[in-house]
């Protein structure tokens, strides 16, 4: 039998994985069974003040008289949590994650991080976070070694105790062998992972990081998602602004969609995938096998969880096939199969399609995510610190 | 007490990161001194008959002009030095670097004099350089080896005040440009219009009008009275208040902008 799990973009796209061997509970397509869990753990209200690392309330950004950046946006971050702000350029992810690591001044509002104002208690804020720009605050003149030294020396990291922790942080991020080089040698990827390093050198209770991967090849894209799950699993609490929305879903355990200053959505991935409709399961059969179709159309209408089944032979996209419609087809394709496997049915092709983030993103705003890549266009935005 | 101690070690750290990225760009290095060499050979060979008037030994006490040029090759050295340490910051502006420093607990004003010192230990090390190829030229330090030392504290302190300039600008800024031509702009027309290239007595009116308000000058006339007579402290202390009174000016002025720009 062949499954086949279909992620559906707003582009046209279309990521397929194929698989070969009857399908497990483990391998239920993209959607894993941790973010299934976390469907109810998602709503703040339901957790208590004490778990909250950064609490935001009606926050504000403006310059001179007429530019909003950041339009009275509140959320809370939970500890030990991947917090993802969403959104594309110019939405004000990187007015208030910089106001957040103070850079920038509040115009007006609250926000704390570990119970400590961000602008009333700068100096102690400063102690306890980590900050990866988008910009890759490095030297170019120095080693990767001495880069990491100095982050620790602006820490007041002792010397033998700062030693210790950048050989832990080259080996962490694969730069022992080119620890001794200076950076003008180093990939851009390479340059990015010594940045995420050097962000780390004091052990902070929370790290934020801009647009980690804006500009990056694949290759150091992964290997920043992995070392940011890595950071995660041990406990680190992580807030992150991405304009990707493939990034959001693979990292983050919450997430806000922004747009022009405003929170739009919150919630889990699946939260807000749920939003925007169901998942679908197509079941393609045996060319002119008219009455499996018929039989499991019958069959699987009385599975739970199934919230419509189309009729046979006018599926959506497949020729002689049955739709089906559900909140969670991660978990209903496995009844599915067992279904039509106990009956004798013989099935030639199954699909499992959820929707993404950015269909989530075109329904609340009626735009597209920019996933081009634009790197130099979005630098001097930055640099006024929108 | 401690907070004074981080801060001394945050300087510290500061310090050697520049001078550590001054050694890895020896180009830079073969230039400023080049520089120097290039200002002396030009203008004492165009101007060495200004020498022979007899008003200039008069006024000066030397009837050499590359002696009392020398004082006027340090101030153009330190003037053009001053201006790295302003187009090092809009550097690290645009690399996300200062960014890092901000988001670390130390403080602002130690990123500024780390900065400072750095530059401080190029220019001692300029002038050096310029004083050697004075005395290989012939030039004669009147007050010996005390009187360099104090040629020396002079320049460092003078070229500490003067960066002051280009940090505000830079600060304000943002733009290594604006930077570069604000400071070329105001150490040419300066170093003209004051005692260094020519004694008072000799400039028109109003020139001298200016220059007697003009810092380059009593800097100038510390350094040439240092060469040519020996010690005349009246000079030293001019020299020391002019530098005091700018400092206090462009740093203060720096150190506020940087304070309110990024808090």
């Amino acid at each position: 039998m062949n499954v086949r799990v279909v992620n559906r973009f707003s582009n046209g796209l279309e990521l397929k994985t194929q698989l070969e061997q009857p399908i497990h509970p483990e391998i239920k397509a993209n959607a894993s069974s941790s973010e299934v869990k976390s469907l109810n753990l998602g709503f703040r209200s339901e957790t208590p003040a004490a778990d909250d690392i950064v609490i935001v309330e009606d926050l504000r950004k403006t310059y001179g008289r007429n530019i909003v950046a950041v339009d009275g946006v509140s959320f809370r971050v939970h500890k030990g949590e991947v917090f993802g702000f969403l959104g594309p350029n110019g939405a004000g992810k990187s007015t208030t994650i910089k106001i957040l690591t103070t850079l920038l001044e509040k115009s007006s509002g609250k926000a704390t991080i570990d119970g400590l104002d961000v602008d009333a208690d700068q100096a102690q804020v400063r102690r306890i976070i980590g900050y990866s720009s988008q910009d890759v605050g490095v030297d170019d003149d120095l080693t990767a070694r001495e880069n990491l030294l100095l982050q620790c020396e602006f820490h007041h990291i002792p010397k033998d105790k700062a030693k210790k922790k950048v050989e832990e942080l080259l080996e962490t991020v694969r730069l022992i062998e080119a620890a001794d080089r200076r950076l003008k040698t180093f990939s851009g990827g390479m340059r990015k992972r010594l940045d995420l390093a050097s962000s780390l050198v004091s052990d902070p209770k929370i790290l934020f990081l801009d647009e980690p991967t804006t500009g990056l090849d694949p290759q150091s894209r992964q290997d920043v998602w992995e070392y940011v799950t890595q950071l995660n699993r041990k406990g680190m609490t992580i807030f992150l602004t991405t304009q990707y929305m493939e990034e959001a879903d693979r990292l983050a355990t919450r997430l806000c969609i922004v747009d022009q200053g405003k929170i739009v959505a919150e919630g889990t991935p699946n939260e807000l995938k749920a939003q925007v409709g169901a998942d679908t399961i197509t079941i393609r059969f045996k060319a002119s096998d008219l009455s499996s179709c018929e039989k499991a159309k019958v069959l699987l209408s009385k599975l739970q969880g199934i919230e419509a089944v189309g009729q046979c032979g006018t599926g959506l996209a497949v020729e002689n096939g049955l739709t089906l419609m559900t909140k969670n087809g991660a978990a209903i394709i496995t009844q599915v199969v067992r279904v039509l496997d106990g009956a004798g049915i013989s099935v030639e092709q199954l699909n499992l399609s959820v929707p993404t983030l950015d269909e989530v993103f075109l329904k609340l705003t009626g735009k597209t995510l920019n996933v081009v890549e634009r790197k130099e266009a979005i630098r001097p935005n930055t640099r006024r610190g929108r | 007490m401690k907070l004074k101690m981080e801060m001394l070690s945050e300087i510290y750290a500061i310090f050697k990161r520049w001078n550590t990225k001054l050694t890895r760009q020896p180009i830079l290095i073969f230039f400023s001194l080049i520089q120097p060499l290039v200002w002396f050979l030009l203008f004492t060979q165009a101007f060495s008959a200004i020498g022979g008037i007899p008003t200039f030994k008069l006024l000066t006490g030397t009837s050499s002009y590359i002696t009392f040029f020398t004082a006027a090759v340090i101030i153009q050295t330190i003037a053009s030095s001053a201006l790295g340490a302003g187009l090092g910051l809009v550097n690290d502006l645009d690399s996300g670097f200062m960014d890092k420093m901000r988001v670390a607990p130390i403080n602002k004003t130690s990123i500024l004099f780390g900065k400072l010192f750095s530059d401080a230990i190029t220019t001692v090390l300029q002038v050096i350089i310029i004083l050697l190829i004075g005395l290989a030229l012939g030039v004669h330090i009147a007050s010996g080896i005390l009187g360099t030392l104090i040629i020396l504290f002079i320049s460092a302190a003078f070229g500490f005040a003067w960066s002051g300039i280009s940090l505000f600008v830079a600060l304000t800024t943002k733009s290594s440009q604006t930077t570069l031509s604000v400071g070329l702009l105001t150490t040419f027309p300066l170093l003209f219009l004051s005692a260094a290239v020519m004694p008072l007595g000799l400039l028109p009116s109003w020139v001298q009008q200016v220059a007697k308000v003009n810092p380059f000058t009593y800097i100038a006339q510390a350094f040439q009275s240092l060469i040519i007579n020996g010690f005349v402290w009246q000079k030293i202390e001019y020299a020391l208040i002019s530098i005091i009174i700018i400092g206090i000016i462009t740093l203060g002025a720096s150190i506020l902008v940087f304070r309110k720009k990024i808090s």
